[in-house]
Formats: structure tokens, C-alpha cells, sequence
């Protein structure tokens, strides 16, 4: 499960990585950036949708990570799990804040949407093939549904509302999307 | 656990990875992870989902951002080390200067973070030495770290400095390594028995001009080589020519360079000739030579 090719970082290096960190050696946070930024960027730029924003995030994300490192478990999950959730948290409560998200929920969410498909081609450079992979094996709907829980901060029920699905449809479309996932990498 | 697959398809742990849960049901699923290894597993392959889908969105970061990042990070992560240090110090003195009461001074300085040492109920001569002793030893580490974060921060830009260099030298190396090329060429052509020398001498209309062709019968190489040349008017290029049995052949134009005399150039390949001469021609070389503007002519 460990062994995957896309996971940044094999166990032995990542626990190193960990051990690094919690002895608060300030260098080893030069290696987290050459591991992780990529990825992590990645996920805050499809939140926040805007370069200095994502910039802004990451930055705060890795002095929040560097602070609050004595709260990670290596029991509870892999590093890389717990620096992802941080930056999804810390974009989300970015696109929260900003003004125009205030407005009604349905606006936001097409004018999200329209953004993302907008933005594709230019500023979208996916690094992995991984990608592509995915698009072919997802089907439309269930990435849909994958996209607004990850990449626009939605609840389930929040989905089912938008989309106007039963929550039950929206929880199985959900598990099943993870599922393809999760045989992807295995 | 009544049923942990009805657990499991109640979509909880997708919440769970998601961060939709509020701490108590988060707290909840950690409880039963821990004592389900068959939830445990679950959860963990639906992060790790997760965790690709957003790896496969990798972003390499624009460039730049890479120094600005890590430079704000380190310096925000740094922060902390130099007010303790600055309260240390601050300690230092006080202690320094009254070394018997050691406890008033320091009470001076709400902020010092060595305080709990010092102002103990049975701060004496003997504590507050080893309060100073431990804060000397505190400054000397804080300033050894200083000084190897610097340490840490020049040789990181010095790397990219050298990195810059040895693209540099890269560079130059093969620039260099094709004009020894070149010139071995030359050198060959030069030294060569099987290339004849054709002294080209100036006409009437230059008589101070002279050149040489170098013209290798057996495999049908022509050089030429300028020794003086009058100057071109704009738009003007010298053009070779061989004549085989008083017909004349395009050997092609010289370039700029070559007609100044800054080194020798290959010409077209010439099956057969007696004479060489050289014209002035319009940029491009001409189709049959202007002979009012012959400069140059030498017969093998």
C-alpha cells in the first residue's frame, strides 16, 4: 500500500522526515518544500484558484506545519495525509472569506465551475500522468461530486443540495469515486 | 461495533478524510480506528485515495517562489529563537551586574524566559551562577545557530550560484570546443601535400590585393585565404570563381570575415580548374561573373 509510485515519499524517508521535524531542525523543512510543494501547491491553487493567493496559503500552511508539528501522530496517518489536510483547511477558510462567496451558493458554485474549465487549459500543468488516468477512469458524475468535496470545500449534504441528489446517492457516488481511486493505486 | 461493514458504508470515514466532522465525531472514528483494524484500514486506503487524487493535480510552483516561500518560512520559523535570545541576553546583564541578588533584576524583566530558575524561592550565590552559567551556554548555542543558519543561507544561494557558473562554463566549453574544431579543420587543410596553394594576385584595378586558394584536385575541397582585400561598398560580397578551360564556375560568395583576412573558408567543391579569380558581386554571389570588377586572379 506504502509502495506506490505517486505518494511523495517512501516510509523510511518520510519518517525521517518526521523525526527531522519534531527536532525542530529548520533545514528539514528546506527538504519538505522540495517533497511536497508541488502537491501541496497543486491542491491550494485549485482551491483558491489564483497564483499570489496560493503562494499566500502555502506559505502560511508551512509556518502553521512547522508550529503545530508536536500535533501530528504518525499513528493516526502518513505525513503527507495530515500537511494536505492543513492546506485544504487553510485554502477552504480562504475562498470562505472572500466577499463575492457570500452570495448565494449556487452562483458561487457555477462560477467556480465556469472558472475551472476556463482555467484548464492554460495555468492547469498536471505533473503526473496520474491525471489522465483518472479522468478515463472516473466517470463524469462521480468526479463532479469528488471535485466540489475536495477542491470547493463542500459538505455531502451540500452537494446533494446543489446537484439536487438524494444525500444517499451523493454518499454512494462518493465512495464509489474513492473506491477507483484507491484500486488505482494498488 | 454492532456491525463494522455497516460502519464502514455509512460514508463516516469519507466525512472523516474529508474534515467534514466536528471534533467529537472526528474523535469518534479515531476511537474506533484504533480498535477495528478492519476500520482502520479502510480509513487509511480512503486517505490515500484522497492523497493521489490531489497528488495527481501536482503544480510545479512559478519560478520564484520557491526562494520567497522558504525565505519568509524560515524567517518567520526563526523568529522565535531571537526574542529568546534577545530575553536571555537581557538576563545575562542583569545577572551579570548584581551577581549576590540576582532574583530583583530579573523580576525587572517580565519577559525572561530564564525566570523560573532565578526567581525559585531559594534563588542563592550558587543558583544564580548556574543560571548564568546555563544563559551563557544558551547565548552560545543560540549564537552558534545564528550563525549556522547564515552559514546554512549563503551556501544555498551560493549553490545556485556555482550552478549559474557551471551552466556558464557549459556554455563556453562547447562554443570553444567547436572553434577548435574549426581550426583543426583548417589546420589539416593547411598542411595538407594534396591541396595546391594558387597565389591570386591583384588586377589592375587592385594591385595591392592578394590571396591564396588552396585547391585539392583529388577530392575537389577549395579554401580560400585573404591576405588584403580592398574594402566592399554596402551590399557588395566577393565572389570565387573557377575557370575550367576559360569557363568560369561559381565557387561561391565569401563572408565578411573571410574577406578581412580573419581566417580561411570552404568553398564549393570545384571538379576542375586552371585559373581562380575573385569578382565583386551584389549580396548573394551572381549567376556569371561582372569581369569589370575582377580584383583578384592566379592561375594553378
Amino acid at each position: 500500500m506504502s509502495d506506490t509510485p505517486l505518494i511523495s515519499l517512501p516510509p523510511a524517508a518520510e519518517a525521517d522526515l518526521v523525526r527531522r521535524l519534531q527536532a525542530r531542525d529548520e533545514s528539514a523543512m528546506t527538504l519538505f518544500y522540495e517533497r511536497y510543494s508541488s502537491a501541496l501547491y497543486g491542491v491550494i491553487f485549485r482551491i483558491v484558484k489564483a497564483e499570489d493567493e496560493a503562494e499566500d496559503v502555502l506559505q502560511e500552511a508551512l509556518v502553521k506545519i512547522w508550529h503545530a508539528f508536536a500535533s501530528y501522530d504518525s499513528s493516526k496517518g502518513r505525513l503527507f495525509t495530515w500537511v494536505l489536510n492543513i492546506c485544504r483547511n487553510l485554502s477552504i477558510d480562504k475562498i470562505r472569506s472572500r466577499q463575492h462567496r457570500v452570495g448565494s451558493r449556487t452562483q458561487g458554485l457555477d462560477d467556480s465551475l465556469t472558472a475551472q474549465r476556463q482555467a484548464a487549459p492554460t495555468t492547469f500543468r498536471p505533473e503526473h500522468i496520474g491525471l489522465q488516468e483518472i479522468t478515463q477512469k472516473l466517470i463524469p458524475e462521480q468526479r463532479q461530486i469528488i471535485d466540489l468535496l475536495y477542491f470547493e470545500g463542500f459538505t455531502q449534504s451540500e452537494v446533494a443540495e446543489e446537484l439536487n441528489l438524494p444525500l444517499g446517492t451523493v454518499k454512494t457516488r462518493a465512495r464509489t469515486a474513492i473506491k477507483v481511486l484507491s484500486k488505482l493505486i494498488r | 461495533m454492532e456491525n463494522i461493514q455497516d460502519y464502514i458504508e455509512s460514508g463516516i470515514l469519507e466525512q472523516y478524510a474529508l474534515g467534514e466532522l466536528s471534533p467529537a465525531e472526528q474523535a469518534s472514528v479515531e476511537a474506533q480506528a484504533a480498535r477495528h483494524p478492519e476500520i482502520r484500514t479502510e480509513l487509511q486506503q480512503v486517505q490515500e485515495a484522497l492523497g493521489f487524487y490531489a497528488e495527481a493535480h501536482a503544480i510545479t510552483p512559478p519560478a520564484g517562489m520557491r526562494e520567497r516561500v522558504l525565505g519568509n518560512v524560515m524567517a518567520q520559523i526563526a523568529k522565535p529563537a531571537s526574542t529568546l535570545r534577545a530575553d536571555v541576553d537581557a538576563v545575562a546583564q542583569a545577572n551579570s551586574g548584581a551577581y549576590v541578588s540576582a532574583a530583583q533584576p530579573v523580576a525587572a524583566a517580565p519577559e525572561a524566559v530564564v525566570r523560573p530558575i532565578s526567581s525559585a524561592p531559594v534563588a542563592g550565590p550558587s543558583r544564580s551562577t548556574w543560571a548564568m552559567a546555563a544563559s551563557v551556554a544558551l547565548i552560545l548555542s543560540l549564537g552558534a545557530n545564528a550563525l549556522l543558519y547564515t552559514r546554512w543561507k549563503d551556501a544555498s544561494s551560493d549553490l545556485v550560484a556555482l550552478q549559474n557558473d557551471q551552466a556558464r562554463f557549459a556554455t563556453t566549453t562547447t562554443v570553444v570546443q567547436k572553434e577548435l574544431g574549426a581550426l583543426r579543420q583548417e589546420n589539416e587543410v593547411l598542411r595538407s601535400d594534396e591541396f595546391r596553394a594558387v597565389a591570386l594576385a591583384g588586377t589592375k584595378t587592385a594591385p595591392t590585393a592578394h590571396a591564396k586558394v588552396l585547391f585539392n584536385p583529388a577530392t575537389h575541397k577549395v579554401y580560400v585565404d585573404v591576405k588584403s582585400l580592398p574594402a566592399l561598398p554596402a551590399g557588395k560580397q566577393y565572389q570565387l570563381w573557377a575557370l575550367d578551360k576559360g569557363k568560369p564556375v561559381d565557387a561561391g560568395v565569401l563572408t565578411a570575415a573571410t574577406a578581412t583576412g580573419e581566417g580561411i573558408q570552404q568553398m564549393k567543391d570545384i571538379a576542375s580548374a586552371q585559373t581562380f579569380a575573385m569578382t565583386v558581386e551584389p549580396e548573394g554571389g551572381s549567376v556569371s561573373p561582372t569581369l569589370s570588377t575582377m580584383t583578384v586572379v592566379g592561375n594553378i
